[in-house]
């Protein structure tokens, strides 16, 4: 078992999510930064499904009560070895403290964190209080089983330096026009993406609110649509709201561009008071960009 | 004509027109049926609401190009009757927040607002937003209001509200700027139900006052 000793900010279970359930209101889900979450697991040998810990901003402190191999990847923890398996001891403890740079940090420990799937995922569901074992972010005395995940050996040696992403802004953003490009002036996308956008301390995984500094953008109303995550929807007044994992499944305001998918492990280590710099790219340039990343998790460092 | 987007580089939204329209929501959820039927390679999953039908594909094993080629060959092919189902009974306190605010609004008493509101069967547009959370309409004329200028930032589950011609069910505690003028004890959100939601876009509904 896994003893919560400090929660940290807001720290909670998380896997791959449950996409396919956005027709009944839900969000996918899953780890923010997909990506170090799968380089966690992938350090301690776990398939990219088992469920890890994400760690927001200040990380917990975990007591362990068996020995274990566990590995920290994404933002960086300012406590615990980052990017490379750690062993535990039993009775053990691994405080992951403050992160910086970046904001999430993710806990892998091999075998898995073991809480009841709910609608086919681990994921702590917020907007739902649902799933990652007790419908809520961790507290002070939770107890995490772990899992029979693990199937390949822990790294021996750190993950390379190459094949990390940057861990702080600025950040350039790939993005694919639309879906409701045409709701705004023909040189609006053009004057978006000249723009040093700034990233509000309204942030959360439901979506991140950025500042146009010099520009506001108009657009005509829309019927409710579908949204997906890495949506840019337009407000009223000017501003953007990012759309991340657990965004509202249905969206009122006109989505500009749309981020990829390789990019929202990006956003999900943005700071209040980043800037963040779209780049218009077409599907072809998307799909290399996540070959890349899915490329890098293939390797055998 | 339909309109086939992206959304982002794992999604395509399938735009039939922009209104809020009985028709067009039979368009949307004949597409979506014939899709589910079709299963066309790397389709993942389809999320319908009001006037579009959003397809998350499976980018390693098909792109825009063929997926939007599978979808718009079923353009001018589908039937597009709603299937009209029984009519579900959502009972309901007539006694949220704004039942006074909006009686004045609309200059109606209370219990006209509630005689109006209760007085006829909806139609659901669109499961989305926050889990369950059932968008209906229309709203007759004389109740429709601009949403509150400042969103609550909890709206209790099982709370009724208005905006424009539309009204809703927040199935979970989430913030809303919708005016409030009931609750609802009946459970529209389950996860450990399936389906996990009450109600499906095309599905009917009527409110029934209990005090």
């Amino acid at each position: 078992m896994i003893e919560v000793v400090d929660a940290g900010r807001w720290t909670t279970v998380q896997d791959r999510g449950r996409p396919g359930l956005e027709r009944f209101g839900l969000p996918p889900g899953g780890a923010a930064d997909w990506f170090a979450a799968a380089v966690a697991n992938r350090i301690v040998g776990n398939p990219q499904d088992a469920a890890i810990l994400e760690c927001t901003a200040t990380g917990p402190t975990l007591r362990f009560s068996a020995a274990a191999v566990v590995a920290l990847a994404g933002g960086h923890s300012t406590r615990a070895a980052n990017w490379q398996p750690i062993p535990i001891a039993q009775g053990a403890s691994l405080t992951v403290g403050t992160i910086a740079p970046g904001l999430r940090s993710y806990i892998a420990v091999r075998g898995g964190i073991d809480v009841p799937p709910v609608l086919g995922s681990r994921s702590f569901c917020q907007r739902g209080s649902f799933g990652g074992g007790f419908g809520r972010p961790l507290q002070r005395g939770d107890a995490l089983a772990v899992g029979r995940l693990g199937d390949r050996d822990p790294l021996s040696a750190p993950w390379p330096e190459s094949h990390r992403l940057p861990a702080r802004g600025p950040w350039e953003v790939r993005v694919i026009p639309g879906p409701q490009l045409d709701a705004f002036a023909g040189d609006a996308l053009q004057r978006l993406t000249a723009t040093a956008c700034r990233v509000t301390p309204e942030i959360d995984r439901m979506g991140l609110r950025l500042a146009t500094p010099g520009l506001r953008l108009q657009s005509h109303e829309i019927v409710t649509v579908p949204m997906t995550a890495g949506a840019i929807q337009v407000t009223p007044s000017g501003g953007l709201i990012v759309l991340h994992v657990d965004h509202q499944s249905t969206g009122g305001y006109p989505a500009i561009a749309t981020v990829i998918t390789a990019d929202l492990a990006l956003l999900a280590q943005a700071r209040p008071g980043d800037t963040v710099r779209f780049r218009n790219v077409d599907p072809t340039e998307a799909a290399r960009a996540w070959r890349r990343l899915t490329g890098w998790l293939e390797l055998d460092p | 004509m339909w309109q086939v987007t992206p959304a982002g580089d794992r999604g395509l939204l399938v735009t039939l027109g922009h209104t809020i329209d009985p028709a067009l929501l039979g368009q949307v959820l004949a597409l979506d049926k014939a899709l589910a039927d079709r299963r066309p390679s790397g389709l993942i999953s389809t999320v319908p609401a009001y006037a579009s039908l959003l397809c998350h594909y499976d980018a390693g094993v098909t792109d825009t190009a063929r997926l939007q080629a599978s979808i718009l060959e079923l353009e001018g092919h589908l039937d597009v009757a709603l299937a009209l189902g029984s009519v579900l009974d959502v009972p309901t306190r007539y006694d949220g927040p704004d039942l006074a605010g909006v009686a004045l609004a609309t200059n109606l008493t209370p219990a006209g607002v509630i005689e109006m509101h209760a007085g006829r069967e909806y139609l659901v547009y669109c499961v989305g937003f926050a889990p369950g959370f059932t968008y209906c309409g229309a709203l007759p004329d004389q109740l429709s209001l601009p949403r509150l200028a400042s969103p609550r930032l909890r709206v209790s589950a099982g709370s009724i509200g208005i905006a424009g011609r539309q009204t809703g069910i927040y199935a979970v505690e989430s913030p809303g700027g919708w005016h409030l003028i009931g609750r609802t004890a009946l459970q529209l959100f389950d996860p450990a139900a399936d389906p996990p939601a009450r109600f499906k876009p095309g599905d009917r509904l009527r409110f029934i006052p209990t005090s």
